[in-house]
């Protein structure tokens, strides 16, 4: 895939990510124990090898785009988004992100079921960027959309895991930030709740903002994005119009 | 739009510097999980604010059965044994709740921290704040017990802010590393616990140092937590003496401990992340 040669004067970036590699020094056994550690270091038998999770990956965001990462488990997918999300620096190369930026993750691990349900939208945007006054502000309109309104002040440990991921939903997704991340699209939740989150993220990407998505679901990756890339062994194989990507990655996978 | 923040990873960051910025530019996540702990702890417990007391009380009432009454320990001077005690305990509390909790927070928060760019040392300093302010509480029941002797707080304890301060930084940077052992080695957390235990005894609490020969005096003074409790029992309650060492001690051990803590956290984070 070549790269769009033209300056990118009519669109705006959200993600720019150039020759990104992360590179670390991994034991070559699995060694978790400090025991087996300390008695490797002691026998001087600690291999290390360096190990590439993200090799010369290049790629941009324009704003209004959804990129899809597809690859095989352990291809450097969830490495990618740590390193756009920037929970991790890359080793080399660089990266610029844009604007707001919302990352979508397992609902609910920013929850603490203690706190009531307005406690937590409160820490849970905190956590997600946002200020705690900003949030405080909020709290009704989160409430509303996720029908909880009646629920805002018990702990959430008496929620059940629909209403629990639903305020989850609700919190992440209140603001349209510039770039949205998405690990895995979002099938928690009763028919009902699928539904209106389906429509709200589709409302996000529409809405303008950029969205980087990873996913093993080829038929939504298909659907929803304008760009695919695969990636195999932190390697960007090849990048494109959607369809052609996954053929080429569905046609390796059944090799 | 020109206000858009804007993420330049080629952008370098100092550590210590970059990450103590970033703390206070958070601050207000830093409040809301102070006030989370401490609301978690208190507000929906059924007996309050008095849980948090109970532990250290509790703790206290057993060592002073076993102490004074079992083994009849005395103090030198003949001063008073229960707010010697007391205060021991409240200040080891002080301590392990710090280092554990900051601890685990990032060792079980890596649901959020391995997804979210939210720098991990707020937890850290969020668990030794909250402690801290425990420990401000855990001064009634302290007071309380000086009364029944006939004591008061020292003129002088506002000094004690200086040695939560202290603390703060201590354990706020012991359990960034703490943290790293969690995340790295399964097996670190009985150790650890061994070596609490260990360090607790090594801390006069419920014994007076000069029980000690010299050889082991001198071990036990280099152990930090012995000058933060000396100068503590001195300030507050005027019980036992501190000296110009204690104070050195406290002050190096909290800087070296603060700013290691930090710089190798931002060392090793990453590398913990990426296998996470």
């Amino acid at each position: 895939m070549a790269k769009s040669g033209g300056q990118a004067v009519t669109q705006e970036l959200i993600v720019e990510a150039t020759d990104i590699s992360l590179a670390y020094r991994r034991t070559r056994h699995r060694v978790s124990s400090l025991k087996q550690t300390a008695i490797d270091t002691i026998n001087r038998r600690m291999a290390y090898e360096e190990f590439f999770a993200l090799k010369s990956v290049s790629f941009n965001i324009a704003r209004g785009e959804t990129v899809s990462i597809i690859g095989r488990n352990g291809a450097g997918k969830s490495t990618l988004l740590k390193v756009i999300a920037r929970v991790l620096p890359p080793t080399t190369g660089r990266v610029i992100v844009r604007g707001h930026v919302a990352p979508m993750i397992e609902l609910g691990a920013g929850f603490n079921p203690e706190l009531t349900g307005a406690e937590n939208i409160v820490l849970y945007g905190t956590l997600l960027g946002r200020t705690p006054k900003e949030m405080k502000s909020r709290i009704e309109t989160i409430a509303d959309w996720a029908g909880l309104t009646e629920h805002l002040d018990i702990p959430i440990r008496a929620y059940s895991s629909g209403m629990t991921a639903r305020l989850a939903f609700a919190t992440a997704t209140d603001l349209t930030p510039d770039l949205l991340l998405i690990d895995e699209v979002l099938s928690v939740g009763d028919a009902d709740f699928r539904e209106k989150s389906a429509a709200r993220t589709v409302e996000m990407m529409n809405s303008g903002c950029a969205v980087l998505l990873v996913s093993h679901d080829m038929d939504a990756v298909e659907r929803m994005s304008t760009r695919a890339i695969y990636l195999e062994n932190g390697i960007q194989k090849l990048s494109g119009e959607p369809k052609s990507v996954i053929e080429a990655y569905l046609s390796d996978v059944h090799h | 739009m020109s206000t858009m923040k804007v993420y330049d990873s080629s952008v370098r960051q100092i550590p210590v510097i970059s990450q103590v910025k970033s703390i206070y530019e958070n601050r207000g996540l830093l409040r809301l999980l102070v006030v989370r702990d401490l609301t978690v702890r208190y507000k929906r417990s059924v007996i309050g604010v008095w849980w948090s007391l109970l532990n250290p009380l509790f703790t206290t009432a057993v060592l002073y059965y076993v102490f004074n009454t079992v083994f009849k320990s005395k103090l030198p001077g003949g001063a008073p044994f229960l707010p010697y005690l007391l205060s021991g305990v409240l200040l080891i509390t002080l301590f392990n709740q710090g280092l554990t909790m900051g601890a685990d927070a990032i060792a079980t928060g890596a649901g959020v921290l391995t997804k979210v760019h939210v720098r991990p040392e707020i937890f850290a300093a969020s668990a030794s704040i909250s402690s801290a302010i425990n420990f401000l509480i855990g001064l009634i029941p302290l007071t309380i017990v000086l009364a029944i002797y006939h004591r008061t707080p020292t003129w002088h304890f506002p000094i004690l802010l200086l040695v939560i301060f202290c603390m703060t930084l201590f354990t706020t940077g012991l359990s960034l590393l703490l943290a790293i052992a969690y995340i790295n080695f399964d097996d670190s957390r009985s150790l650890i616990n061994i070596f609490l235990m260990a360090l607790q005894y090594m801390t006069p609490i419920f014994y007076p140092i000069t029980l000690l020969g010299p050889h082991t005096r001198d071990v036990i003074q280099l152990n930090p937590l012995y000058s933060f409790l000396q100068i503590f029992r001195h300030e507050f309650g005027n019980v036992g003496v501190s000296t110009l060492a204690n104070w050195e001690i406290m002050f190096g051990c909290s800087l070296v401990a603060f700013f290691g803590g930090f710089y190798i956290f931002s060392k090793r984070w990453p590398k913990v992340v990426a296998k996470l």
